[in-house]
């Protein structure tokens, strides 16, 4: 017996979607569509505090738990503290365990420390108002008593000095005495990071100006890209003002616990291999797949609706092992997009195309504001309703999507034609679904056959290598 | 080369004078007059940054009747000239440098060696940096510094300057990193392919 699929969240009202009502169906609501939880394909997979029938309640408690072990003696009753915070830990688990750690830091800083200068400083990535639209949603502005606002990396910048030379960061992240880095452990952009220092990443990213975000995409490499943030937290600015940590502990099965920690690199080290090893056995066994059709259906830019915790931009590249360091270039990532020439060829033959098991991508539900047109290039793909493409069309980040794409009036339009040209009854729908993952009943039948072996694999083979790749023990 | 099929309007009654959109468009095309933002359409490439950073949202992005096309022809340029400035930007002349509006590196070339000085005019001749507005203001820079120019800063935030490239990293930081997952020669070498990849192109023609 086979369970039913997992509600998906609903979609969100943003000036980079369409209207909520606008999605009539979502794809987890057809009868061939099925569920797998990720405890039941791996047994190894951790025990959650959120989702929970308590709720919030524990990750509060998780949240007091961790800062009670944290020393703040440094902040003063004077003193101002921003809190950063980063758009991405908004869109996991329906965006509240997040607003809740950020309400719980604020709280116990104020309780601990005496002051009431507490701001809230949310870094986006391109789109500027998206983390505007969340302190809205989450009454941040009221929790943090009308100190909250949206940065974005067109902002007034700071010049910092590093190791490397002058990089900068946004001035409004970095005018208080502290910082306080609030973000999540979730692997998310593995193309870009490489699972290498991903807990300092928004000090090169979602903190920074464009000259540094263009630095780790451009200047720095494939691999080295992360060392742009690397080099932004080892500068004496940054180190003066860095307080403490606090990460909301993700898993693909969703919230494991806080942590929070003085020492940024304690952290990052325990993270890393968590990571590895939360996420390494998923993504790999999402690798497996041979042929399928791909449902976006989340309310986020294409790249990162996500299924079972793997946003789709790694399923993209994941005929590859985005973890191993030996592979310079991913199938997809920004280095990679940049080094097709004008007849679509790869300028050099180590180049690997896409994820040749996407047959078909359905993009049912899916937000602008981040330039996708490589995925529909290179991926057929079918649009549902024309609104959503006059989304795209509109949108200056991907005024070529639809060039790429064809439309369909409906979802039951677009699956028809998906399952008669990809011809395949295989379905990964990447929705968002909470401690699991909406797939057709054939897939879920391959996958579960395949879990075994590849968890396998991973213990044996592959955690060894890319712990060693990092020069991080797994103790 | 890009399409704008967009522009700012600003409501007036809305518009409080700030001049943050003036600060952070990537044409400067925006001056603020009389306390009020004026846009200069003629120079605007329909990016929307005033709209995403207006304090008070007083602009809002419309529908252009009738959109045009910005691009610089590559065409009447001596290639070799195009691929010398790429490569010594350390860039190939065919990547694309900016994901958006997919604009290639031989065209920002070709703009630098027709006169451009300044990533605004490069914007507002090819596009460049018209869509995100984060990502490509470095390889901008790259092949302007590869021309022998140093542009002038505009008065605003919409560049503050060179960053280091993965070749500028000291030994000395490489080794204290190395063991920690950069691959930092190693990437070096890739990019360095990718790069030589267009002398071999040019010399296969």
């Amino acid at each position: 017996m086979r369970r039913k699929p997992i509600t998906p969240m609903d979609p969100r009202a943003s000036q980079y979607g369409i209207a909520p009502e606008r999605v009539t169906k979502r794809m987890a609501a057809y009868p061939e569509m099925t569920s797998l939880l990720i405890k039941d394909l791996f047994a190894d997979t951790p025990a959650v505090i959120y989702p929970h029938e308590e709720g919030l309640t524990t990750v509060r408690k998780a949240a007091e738990a961790a800062l009670s072990r944290v020393d703040m003696s440094m902040i003063k009753p004077r003193d101002s503290v921003n809190v950063l915070a980063s758009h991405h830990g908004f869109t996991l688990l329906g965006g509240e365990p997040y607003a809740e750690l950020l309400r719980v830091v604020r709280d116990v800083i104020a309780e601990r420390t005496g002051t009431d200068n507490i701001r809230l400083r949310a870094g986006v990535g391109l789109r500027f108002r998206e983390t505007e639209e969340y302190i809205k949603r989450y009454r941040l502005d009221e929790h943090f008593k009308g100190k909250a606002r949206g940065v974005a990396p067109i902002d007034e910048g700071v010049a910092i000095q590093t190791e490397i030379g002058t990089l900068y960061g946004i001035k409004a992240v970095y005018d208080a005495d502290w910082i306080v880095h609030v973000h999540n452990s979730d692997v998310r952009e593995v193309h870009f990071h490489r699972q290498v220092d991903r807990a300092v990443k928004p000090f090169g990213m979602s903190y920074a100006r464009i000259e540094t975000r263009s630095t780790y995409h451009w200047n720095m490499g494939p691999r080295g890209a992360n060392f742009t943030a690397r080099s932004i937290f080892e500068s004496e600015f940054v180190k003066s003002k860095f307080a403490f940590a606090a990460f909301l502990n993700m898993s693909p099965s969703g919230v494991v616990g806080v942590t929070a920690e003085n020492d940024l690199y304690v952290l990052n080290d325990q993270l890393t291999v968590e990571g590895l090893t939360y996420y390494g056995k998923i993504m790999t066994l999402l690798g497996e797949i041979d042929e399928c059709i791909v449902g976006l259906d989340f309310p986020c830019p294409v790249p990162y609706v996500f299924a079972a915790g793997v946003i789709y931009a790694n399923f993209v590249g994941a005929n590859d092992d985005l973890f191993d360091l030996d592979k310079g270039l991913p199938p997809y990532t920004w280095y990679t997009e940049a080094f097709y020439d004008k007849s679509g060829k790869p300028l050099i033959d180590s180049i690997m195309p896409v994820n040749p098991a996407i047959k078909m991508v359905v993009h049912n539900y899916a937000w602008g504001g981040y330039p996708s047109a490589f995925f529909s290039e290179h991926i057929p793909t079918i649009v549902v309703g024309q609104q959503q493409a006059e989304l795209f069309n509109q949108d200056p980040q991907n005024l070529s999507y639809m060039q790429y794409a064809v439309v369909a009036n409906g979802l039951d339009e677009a699956m028809h034609f998906a399952y008669h040209a990809a011809k395949t009854d295989k379905v990964i729908i990447f929705d968002g679904a909470m401690g699991g993952i909406n797939v057709s009943h054939s897939l879920a039948d391959m996958l579960q056959a395949k879990a075994p072996a590849v968890a396998k694999r991973v213990d044996r083979e592959l955690m060894p290598k890319w712990l060693k790749q990092r020069g991080v023990s797994p103790t | 080369m890009k399409v704008i099929s967009l522009k700012p309007v600003v409501d007036q009654a809305k518009c409080i004078g700030c001049g943050i959109c003036a600060k952070v468009c990537p044409a400067v095309a925006i001056t603020v007059t009389a306390k009020k933002a004026v846009i200069a359409e003629e120079h605007c490439r329909g990016c929307g940054g005033c709209n995403q950073r207006c304090p008070v949202e007083a602009i809002a992005m419309v529908r252009m009747e009738k959109p045009y096309q910005v691009a610089v022809a590559i065409d009447d340029v001596d290639y070799q000239a195009i691929t010398r400035l790429c490569v010594a930007a350390k860039l190939h002349p065919e990547q694309i440098i900016c994901y958006c509006t997919t604009t290639r590196a031989e065209e920002v070339a070709a703009a630098i060696l027709k006169g451009a000085r300044s990533p605004e005019e490069l914007s507002r001749q090819t596009g460049i940096r018209m869509g995100c507005k984060v990502e490509c203001i470095q390889p901008v820079l790259r092949l302007l510094q590869a021309a022998g120019i140093t542009p002038e800063r505009p008065p605003g935030y919409q560049w503050y300057g060179l960053t280091p490239t993965v070749w500028d990293i000291p030994e000395a930081v490489k080794a204290k990193y190395n063991s920690r997952g950069f691959y930092f020669d190693e990437d070096i070498k890739l990019l360095e392919q990718v790069v030589h990849a267009s002398v071999k192109k040019e010399e296969g023609k």
